[in-house]
């Protein structure tokens, strides 16, 4: 734990010019949230930016042919993986509380009301998203690079559209009758089925870092 | 004589390339000029022999620890540079131990900006900045700052001004004087071997060639120069390379072999020559 640790370390190190940039990208969304005035729709966006910017270490690192650092280091390549998607969960987390902090009071200041239920289903819904698009985005990474796999760059963007286009079309009873009936089981599913998609794809990553030439 | 370095039988294969069975150790104390023209496999070995790439067969012990079983505490004690930087160039040099130094539990932060300083690298200078001979020392000195007791460096002398080439060599030449210290050094330069190297492991076309110390290796061989008359056939079959000019010729050949080339003028052959005549298709068997 504690090399991953370290490894999630060198990607904040990594990262750290562009931490302006991935600011931006978790205060912009505050405007969003405020033009359709939608906690949810607000956090979705939130979350999308931030899922584009996940690639920045990969992007960093390739730029500067670091994998001959990462060959180097006295950690296990396993290790280097877990760190990054340790770095990558961080960010993710970093974003949904600057957006759910910070969303409810801008929208409460126009008016609208922001119940705990609302804060907490775009906190699981947010949550869930994120890790949808980061759980492809990464062993894409790690495959591909990030000049050759840029296409999962733009997989949040696809992933937001969606969203926004499902969401008006979904039966408002459907939506009710399945966050209503049982909202905690509901949560608890979707954190369950985020830790099984987070194993599989630090597998795939793993798998792939361990048959790279570094 | 404990070995830093023991290469069994390492072989990798690629669809155009094979490295075959190669076979090496490194005492504690001395420096090893892994040798060979480009494409021989000097850096697919280095790769092989810190598990940045997947081995086809064979062993490597790095220190007596197993490069696979043992990786952490093997790389905890090797020092490697490249022929070029591998940090990132926004960082600065204080940001480069920031970064690494929580990696290696021997880091000593004290002794990493003495390095600094003699190595004229402010603190706050960022990599991309330093010069290609800075940013070769910035890696010297992060390998220093944790006391590694193998440093491995590949081709670190191509494109660096033959000021700074001298310099490392001088760096070298310290770094083992305690005896505590090995270096195994790849370069095509081989003139950077003749003053520093203690042995020498030759690879060609993927095998290798010759691995045992540098003056018996270079004991091996003489060159025979000779007019153009005196290029016999007897001469063209027993050399292992010849090169021809107009007012005459020279030729590689095997000590052993002198007393086949009565007459003829014998010189010392440096490793530069050995390695170009040896490098050219049919140029010997294996020293």
């Amino acid at each position: 734990m504690r090399n991953t640790w370290k490894a999630a370390k060198l990607d904040l190190a990594l990262v750290r010019p562009y931490l302006k940039v991935i600011c931006l990208t978790m205060l912009l969304p505050i405007a969003f949230a405020a033009v359709n005035r939608s906690l949810f729709t607000g956090v979705s966006f939130a979350m999308c930016f931030v899922a584009m910017t996940t690639g920045y270490p990969f992007a960093v690192a390739e730029k500067n042919h670091m994998e001959r650092l990462y060959g180097i280091l006295p950690v296990k390549k396993r290790d280097l993986v877990l760190g990054r998607y340790l770095f990558v969960l961080m960010l993710g987390l970093l974003a949904l509380a600057v957006s759910l902090l910070t969303q409810p009071l801008v929208l409460g200041a126009m008016g609208e009301s922001v119940a705990g239920g609302d804060v907490l289903g775009a906190a699981v819904g947010g949550l869930f998203l994120f890790s949808l698009y980061t759980v492809f985005q990464l062993p894409g990474y790690y495959k591909f690079g990030a000049i050759q796999g840029r296409m999962f760059l733009y997989l949040p963007v696809a992933g937001f559209l969606v969203t926004l286009f499902l969401l008006p079309r979904l039966p408002a009873s459907a939506m009710a009758a399945v966050t209503g009936s049982s909202p905690v089981l509901l949560g608890v599913l979707a954190l369950a089925l985020v830790v099984v998609m987070y194993g599989v794809s630090i597998w795939c990553s793993v798998r792939t870092m361990e048959h790279k030439q570094l | 004589m404990t070995n830093y370095l023991e290469v069994t039988e390492l072989s990798k294969s690629f669809a155009q390339f094979h490295l075959h069975d190669i076979s090496f150790t490194l005492p504690k104390g001395y420096i090893m000029g892994l040798i060979g023209p480009n494409g021989s496999g000097k850096t697919t070995t280095i790769q092989l022999i810190l598990n940045m790439l997947a081995r086809s067969s064979g062993e490597v012990k790095i220190l007596g620890l197993d490069n696979l079983a043992q990786e952490q505490q093997a790389k905890a004690a090797v020092g490697v540079v490249f022929d070029s930087n591998y940090f990132s160039d926004d960082w600065s040099a204080a940001q480069v131990e920031r970064s690494v130094s929580v990696f290696y539990p021997n880091w000593d932060g004290a002794r990493f900006a003495q390095w600094l300083e003699r190595f004229r690298i402010a603190p706050d200078k960022r990599v991309g900045e330093l010069s290609k001979g800075m940013q070769m020392k910035l890696m010297l000195a992060c390998a220093f700052s944790y006391d590694a007791k193998l440093l491995i460096l590949d081709e670190p002398t191509s494109g660096l001004d033959p000021v700074s080439r001298e310099e490392l060599l001088e760096i070298l030449s310290e770094y083992i004087e305690d005896g505590e210290h090995s270096v195994l050094f790849s370069t095509h330069i081989t003139a950077d071997l003749e003053r520093t190297a203690d042995y020498i492991t030759y690879l060609r076309h993927g095998e290798l060639f010759y691995s045992g110390g540098k003056d018996e290796f270079v004991d091996l061989f003489r060159l025979v120069k000779g007019s153009r008359e005196e290029l016999s056939q007897q001469v063209k079959e027993k050399a292992l390379g010849v090169r021809t000019f107009p007012t005459g010729f020279e030729a590689l050949v095997k000590t052993e072999d002198l007393p086949a080339f009565p007459g003829l003028c014998v010189e010392p052959a440096s490793i530069d020559e050995i390695v170009v005549f040896t490098s050219k298709e049919g140029g010997g068997d294996h020293a």
